[in-house]
């Protein structure tokens, strides 16, 4: 079994982002960028599964600029077999992601798509959507167990009212939360192997995907500050404060 | 004793002065827990005027202080067993002054030491004394035990990022020492003095420190090593290859405490010592040179597997391996030993010790870990359970004394960081002359002629 696993690379978690000043997107010079939190997880799911012997092959998939092949081979490093770069400018937006998948799917025909939940960047939550829709297969969204038996994917979904359990014929899509595992640490000595390991380089644009912006971005902004908390002397002093605020 | 409090009450708002036996208790120890609390009151003044006021009205009814911070030190620097009154400084809290052109914050001495290090971090600058207490040490505290830590290979204790102090002695006098000069050749430089006073020579009421750039692109390792000859090796060659920021130990004893307690395992493959390294990437050249070196270590057996973090979560992942060991005990309440030699002396030390250990504490679970690039080991015997405390101690206390046997032939000192508060006073002399104890006597009575500043701590007066 094939599992292709999306492996997006997005600005740190733990890094207090700044919006530029001039309100066009957010800061990403001298910052930290680390991989999606949530596509971290799959290629752990992947991993597991290989490790199982479930599956054969792992293949991390990567869209965006020349310099993610650092990125990439960190997933290399964590255990993929291999990684697809696909080249752009800058990130696509999830249809375009969407559509680049499909494409990669007829190439590598695997049995199984692994993607995060969503991407901590944009936060869409739509990539795994649209290319289970674009390739007519079953989808599994916001996994937080995942069984693979019998050419079937038993998924255990986090929503509102507690947990729900579906089977989903494979291949199918699956979208990972955030307590499918818990994704190792990077070994050393599997960073020196994961150099000889093999990055496929494909140009965007001989994949032969409408890359129309279908979203435009009208404006970046921070979130308002918090103004600071103020101290009253007693009760009636907070009765006085909320009457003031026109709260009570 | 009715008078005294009465009198204490006309100083401070009622609110600020707490008797109440939780409180008692709360603020009249620290994290040693073998010394019953018993103070008599506890003080929470908001001003240097009213510090003032309290050590004068300590002079006057011949009352004794004890100067409190965030009560997280391991020497019982800050108990009250003797009926003092506890100063507590949380209320003086306030960030003061930054300057950009200094690099300086000036706060007051209740400033936690985390609040300190994210008011630089707004600045885009760095406080880099930093250690696992700093939620809850404050900034007087540090000051007072010249605290150390995680990053003092690089950036030295908190010593040397004090710009400049403001103190009240056991007069009631307030001095400013230095007043944020990076150079001031007059005479004695007092500041140095309170780095390290231990309470014992006045209460700090403000500070000035100073501030760095922050660390370029920290990257973090973490890794298994065979035994205590390849640890220093491979100290030896990532200090020459890298430019470090840290350079940590712990035990698999150690490990295996932080991994009850929630920690995550970093590899698979098991080995009786671990090291964390924390250096900067300015570069691409520096990353490969990291893994060059660990390729090294690797190939000449001194590393045995290693991991590196991926993402800041992974780091604070990484580095809760060798923080979270103090907390990872804590229940257990250890006896702790912070000594400290030459990092030159460190393996000759350490086989002395380990033997020492090996036959003294036969039956102890004996967890070590610390900041081995400085030369400093922590060292935590735990209780057995059914060994009465009092018991425990006592065993401890023997053994100690052999171990400063061992640290006077190596040259070293019992205590490398935590001061000596109660826990070493009995060791201070195999540390140090008498001559120099005795000027530290005489220092003191200069300092507070009354006797009223934290006495009984560091040495009998
Ligand atoms: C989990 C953990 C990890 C730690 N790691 C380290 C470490 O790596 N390195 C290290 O050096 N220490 C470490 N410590 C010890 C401790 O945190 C430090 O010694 C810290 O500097 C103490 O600060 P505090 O405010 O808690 O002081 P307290 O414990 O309140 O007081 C310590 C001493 O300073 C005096 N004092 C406090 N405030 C003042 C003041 N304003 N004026 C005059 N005297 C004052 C007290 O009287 C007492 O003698 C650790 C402690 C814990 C619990």
């Amino acid at each position: 079994m094939k599992i292709l696993v999306g492996y997006k690379r997005v600005v740190d978690y733990n890094v207090r982002v700044q919006v530029k000043p001039d309100g066009s997107g957010v800061a990403t010079d001298g910052v930290k960028l680390s991989a999606n939190p949530f596509d971290d997880i799959a290629l752990e799911e992947a991993l597991r599964l290989r490790e199982k012997g479930v599956a054969e092959e792992v293949v991390i998939v990567g869209i965006g600029p020349a310099d993610l092949t650092a990125h990439l081979r960190n997933g290399l490093a964590m255990g993929a077999n291999r990684a697809i770069h696909v080249t752009t400018d800058g990130a696509p937006q999830p249809l375009t992601a969407a559509r680049t998948f499909l494409k990669l799917i007829e190439k590598e025909s695997p049995d199984l798509v692994i993607l995060g939940k969503q991407a901590i960047d944009d936060d869409a939550n739509q990539t795994g959507q649209m290319l289970a829709a674009l390739w007519g297969r079953p989808q599994a969204t916001f996994a937080s167990e995942l069984a693979i038996a019998d050419g079937k994917a038993t998924v255990t979904r986090e929503v509102d009212a507690g947990l729900e359990t579906i089977e989903a014929e494979l291949p199918a899509v699956i979208t990972t939360d955030l307590r499918l595992n818990e994704p190792r640490f990077i070994k050393l000595p599997d960073i020196m192997k994961a150099k000889s390991k093999p990055i496929d380089v494909i140009e965007f644009d001989s994949l032969g995907v409408d890359s129309g912006d279908h979203l435009k971005t009208a404006n970046y902004a921070p979130p308002p500050k918090r103004s600071k908390g103020e101290m009253v002397e007693d009760a009636a002093g907070l009765v006085a404060a909320l009457k003031q605020k026109g709260l009570l | 004793m009715s008078d005294v409090l009465a009198s204490l009450r006309h100083l401070l708002p009622s609110e600020r002065v707490l008797t109440e036996p939780s409180d008692l208790e709360h603020y009249g120890r620290d994290w040693t827990r073998q010394y019953p609390p018993a103070p008599l009151a506890v003080a929470l003044p908001e001003s240097v005027e009213e510090v003032q006021a309290l050590v004068r009205w300590a002079v006057e009814q011949n009352v004794a202080l004890v100067p409190s911070g965030g009560r997280t030190g391991l020497s019982g620097g800050a108990v009250a067993m003797h009926g003092e009154v506890v100063v507590s400084m949380q209320r003086m809290h306030r960030i003061l002054d930054f300057d950009p052109i200094d690099r300086t914050l000036t706060v007051e001495a209740g400033v936690i030491t985390e609040t300190l290090q994210q008011a630089a971090r707004e600045k885009g600058l760095y406080y880099p004394v930093d250690f696992g207490s700093r939620g809850s040490s404050q900034i007087g505290g540090n000051i007072a035990t010249n605290a150390g830590g995680i990053k003092v290979i690089r950036y030295g204790l908190t010593r040397d990022w004090l710009a400049g102090v403001k103190v009240v002695t056991g007069t009631g006098e307030v001095l400013e020492c230095n007043r944020g000069l990076v150079k001031n050749a007059t005479g004695y430089d007092l500041r140095h003095l309170f780095a390290g006073s231990e309470g014992t020579l006045g209460l700090i009421v403000e500070a000035t420190m100073r501030l760095t750039d922050p660390p370029r692109a920290p990257q973090v390792m973490v890794m298994a090593v065979p035994d205590m000859d390849s640890l220093m090796q491979a100290f030896a060659m990532f200090r020459a290859r890298l430019p470090l920021t840290a350079f940590e130990f712990f035990t698999d004893k150690a490990l295996a405490h932080v991994l009850a307690h929630g920690g995550k395992r970093p590899f698979d493959s098991e080995a009786p010592y671990y090291v964390l390294v924390e250096y900067e990437t300015p570069d691409e050249a520096t990353s490969e040179a990291a893994l060059a070196a660990f390729e090294h270590g690797a190939e000449q057996g001194w590393l045995i597997d290693g991991v590196m973090a991926q993402s800041e979560t992974q780091a604070a992942e990484l580095w809760h391996l060798r923080e979270g060991i103090t907390e990872s005990l804590a229940s257990r309440t250890p006896y702790k030993n912070d000594v400290s030699v030459r990092v030159s002396r460190v393996p000759a030390f350490l086989a002395d010790m380990q033997a020492l250990f090996a036959r003294e504490y036969p039956d102890f679970e004996v967890v070590w870990y610390g900041h081995i690039g400085d030369g400093n080991l922590h060292i935590s015997v735990l209780r057995p359970e059914a060994m009465a405390m009092q018991d425990f101690v006592t065993e401890c206390g023997r053994v100690t004394g052999m171990l400063c046997e061992v640290l006077q032939r190596h040259g070293g000192s019992i205590s490398a960081e935590h001061g000596v508060g109660l826990l070493k006073k009995p060791y201070l002399d195999t540390i140090r002359t008498p001559a120099e104890i005795e000027l530290m006597r005489q220092m003191k009575r200069v300092f507070d002629p009354h006797g009223i500043l934290n006495p009984g701590k560091l040495f009998d007066s």
